[in-house]
């Protein structure tokens, strides 16, 4: 009870400051240049909105006010919760109220917008003001990443703030102890290392949810993003999991007229997606009882509380539970692998028909409501340039610049952290963002009643995912996609 | 004439402010409730479908689902709040020591924003790190979990309402039950009535107006319960807390169904005043007829 008290005022406490202030100074190459560009833009205050993430916060408690400092141009950024923000995004671009001068464009919404004209042709904006060509700044520095944000005619529409890929984290302080690893051996008859295949994951997660349960930890074998009442959960099945079963984009062909059911050529119920539901629901199981309540960032904290062995964690929030001890119990401890794949996968990746699991990230976009359109521009300049990057890469686990993974700092972390910028940088290809599809909200709240449903038990997995594949097909065709 | 003159004067700005925010609004979503229209699809434009929403309502297991769980939720919250907040103003109708703290303290929660108070409530009941499973487990043996049991996350809910608004109800019928003239408690009371008598034929029935409009209140907040929720289960496990708001909030903002969600939103305004309605002819009329 004590103990259980005493857990929860620190995970509480863990949870609070997840989002802490930074305090990194920054030197900004050609000051002069900044002071003079912002001139113009005397007693403007602009307005973003995005959501409370540590790249996010980095971006309101380190950069706005250093680019006040620089411009005086006045920035206020409004942090929040992921649901809020594309409520007040979208809100404020349907009714042209021009509240927001940037907004967090994340990976899988980017498409959608395009679709409705919401956003500024940034490359097209630049080249017409001349004058606010910030002298650092290049489209050519970003990575391969920022491709997710241009449009046909091959400009960008937002400049790219976060990258990360959803890691397979695990404690290398449990998967290195010699005890353990003997235990593990005796038991299985295998050497205890990172999981290659869902049978060794589900193996080392179920021995290490005993263990816990043996020894009196508060110690379970894996993480599982697994809300019963938030799309989260939904997120994890279909872009982390049910792809490391070869099932890809959704289970929704967009070449064959959008279909999802089997019988018209989709693989959302198909047998590997059963497959790949049933495993994780078995995972989800045996992880923490906190886990039918955990979004994303739950399942951080969770793994940063040191109640998981191994998990599969966003990219986002890597380095702050590898690094940073006011927030993190299992500094020092963490090593970072591929995620676990059925056979033929890794192969479709390497390939380019498939992928392994999430690559998630953002960008921030210029409204074309925007009230403030060319202070605007100076901004998301200002955090696309090469000298701000190296401090936000260690605050927020995210790289979007080719040149910030030879930075002294993220070389440092990536040591401490088993080579995850590594990972980033070489398997990052291996890795999809979320379809190219601009209905992603309204699939997703179409089929999560009957997904929740899933997860209580209300309804078995071969129905319900044949129900869901039915309902997406449905919702489709309402939407006008479907023929 | 020239006190009616000022009276619309000092009204004006309240009724132009209620034209602008509560009568515009109105007539939109109306509007709104008889058009197809998702700015994602295909076809952002608006389309105008007739009375296809609310044909479409009268199939949806996912609305009728959710009005099922939602008149349970209003009734034992609103019911609850009545018996508790009746007890408490009779409590704080008498002296005992502390009892100013404690009046204050016990209406702090009504000064909390509901978003507030569904992340407070979301802490403490999460599995594993929350302090209510915990003392529940410790005291009980019991595991509470609201992510996976349906009656758990129901009760929370409904006693998360109670916490929030029952000094709203105290606080009403602490100012109806001080108002009551004392004369016919004493006439009762030197007639031989007792308490239960005392109670069901001169306290309740002079409180009444009060009670109902307290019933009212609470009545359509409870209808239209959303943040609370929303930020405590987000309408789970499953679709077992998804009220009529929260499945109002998840057609319109995120699945940016607008048409449709207008018309929901419409049903939901007709069974409030339906209800309302129909406690005021069961509770009220038939006294005022009796004369």
């Amino acid at each position: 009870m004590k103990l259980n008290l005493k857990l929860s005022a620190s995970v509480v406490a863990l949870s609070m400051i997840a989002g802490a202030a930074f305090a990194q100074e920054i030197d900004v190459k050609n000051p002069e240049w900044w002071q003079e560009a912002g001139k113009q833009f005397e007693g403007v205050t602009l307005h973003g909105v995005t959501e409370s993430t540590p790249a996010s916060n980095y971006i309101s408690d380190v950069l706005a006010p250093k680019f006040e400092d620089l411009t005086g141009i006045s920035v206020q950024i409004e942090t929040t919760s992921w649901d809020q923000m594309y409520d007040k995004a979208i809100k404020d671009m349907e009714a042209k109220t021009g509240i927001y001068d940037m907004v967090y464009i994340e990976q899988d919404i980017v498409y959608a917008y395009l679709a409705r004209n919401f956003l500024v042709d940034v490359t097209k904006a630049l080249k017409e003001n001349e004058g606010l060509n910030a002298p650092e700044y290049s489209e050519d520095n970003f990575t391969t990443f920022a491709d997710n944000f241009r449009g046909k005619d091959g400009d960008l529409y937002g400049l790219p703030m976060e990258a990360f890929i959803k890691v397979y984290l695990y404690r290398k302080d449990l998967f290195d102890d010699p005890d353990i690893k003997a235990a593990f051996k005796e038991k299985t008859g295998k050497e205890l290392k990172p999981a290659t295949t869902h049978e060794d994951y589900a193996e080392i997660a179920q021995f290490f949810t005993d263990y816990g349960k043996e020894k009196g930890m508060d110690l379970w074998g894996t993480t599982a993003q697994a809300h019963t009442g938030h799309p989260a959960s939904w997120y994890e099945y279909y872009e982390s999991v049910a792809p490391t079963f070869g099932v890809y984009n959704w289970g929704i062909d967009a070449d064959n007229n959008y279909a999802a059911t089997v019988e018209h050529g989709g693989t959302m119920n198909s047998p590997e997606a059963k497959k790949a539901l049933k495993w994780w629901l078995s995972m989800r199981d045996i992880a923490p009882p906190e886990s039918v309540q955990s979004t994303w960032t739950e399942v951080a904290t969770t793994f940063a509380a040191g109640r998981a062995a191994q998990g599969l964690v966003y990219g986002e929030n890597a380095a702050w539970i590898a690094t940073d001890e006011s927030k993190s119990r299992v500094v020092g401890k963490v090593g970072v692998a591929l995620p676990p794949l059925e056979k033929g996968v890794m192969e479709d990746a390497e390939s380019g028909k498939g992928y392994i699991g999430y690559y998630d990230g953002g960008a921030f976009g210029l409204p074309v409501t925007s009230k403030n359109q060319e202070a605007s521009l100076l901004f998301l300049q200002f955090m696309a340039l090469p000298e701000v990057q190296e401090d936000w890469a260690a605050a927020g686990s995210r790289i979007t610049l080719t040149s910030t993974y030879d930075t002294p700092k993220v070389k440092e972390i990536d040591e401490e952290l088993g080579g995850y910028y590594t990972m980033l940088r070489d398997d990052g290809k291996l890795f999809k963002g979320a379809p190219e599809y601009p209905f992603h909200r309204q699939v997703i709240e179409a089929t999560t009643p009957t997904f929740y449903q899933i997860l209580t038990g209300g309804i078995s997995v071969d129905d319900g995912l044949d129900q869901m594949a039915e309902k997406t097909e449905e919702e489709l065709k309402s939407l006008g996609y479907r023929k | 004439m020239q006190s009616n003159r000022l009276g619309w004067i000092l009204l004006a700005p309240t009724l132009v402010i209620l034209f602008f925010f509560g009568v515009v609004p109105f007539f939109y979503v109306l509007w709104l409730s008889f058009h197809q229209w998702n700015p994602f699809a295909a076809d952002p434009n608006v389309i105008f479908n007739g009375a296809d929403n609310f044909r479409a309502l009268v199939f949806d297991n996912g609305f009728l689902s959710s009005l099922g769980v939602t008149i349970a939720f209003v009734f034992f919250a609103v019911l609850s709040e009545l018996v508790i907040g009746y007890a408490l103003a009779q409590a704080f109708l008498k002296d005992f020591p502390g009892k100013a703290i404690f009046r204050t303290i016990h209406t702090l929660p009504l000064i909390m924003a509901p978003i507030i108070v569904g992340s407070i409530w979301k802490l403490m009941t999460t599995p594993s790190i929350g302090i209510i499973p915990s003392l529940l487990r410790s005291w009980f043996g019991y595991d509470l979990n609201i992510g996976t049991s349906a009656v758990a996350a129901f009760t929370v809910t409904v006693v998360m309402d109670i916490w929030h608004w029952t000094p709203l109800v105290t606080l009403t019928l602490i100012a109806a039950l001080v108002s009551l003239p004392s004369d016919p408690f004493e006439q009762a009371q030197i007639d031989g009535a007792n308490k239960r008598q005392i109670f069901w034929h001169i306290t309740l029935p002079m409180i009444m107006p009060a009670v109902l409009a307290t019933v009212f209140i609470r009545l359509m907040d409870a209808l239209r319960t959303v943040d609370e929720v929303l930020m405590l289960t987000g309408g789970g496990p499953g679709s077992a807390t998804r009220y009529l708001g929260v499945h109002i909030f998840k057609e319109v903002f995120p699945r940016t169904n607008y048409g449709y969600g207008s018309a929901i939103s419409i049903i939901v305004l007709y069974l409030t005043i339906v209800a309302c309605w129909l406690l005021y002819v069961s509770l009220i009329a038939p006294r005022n007829t009796k004369g």
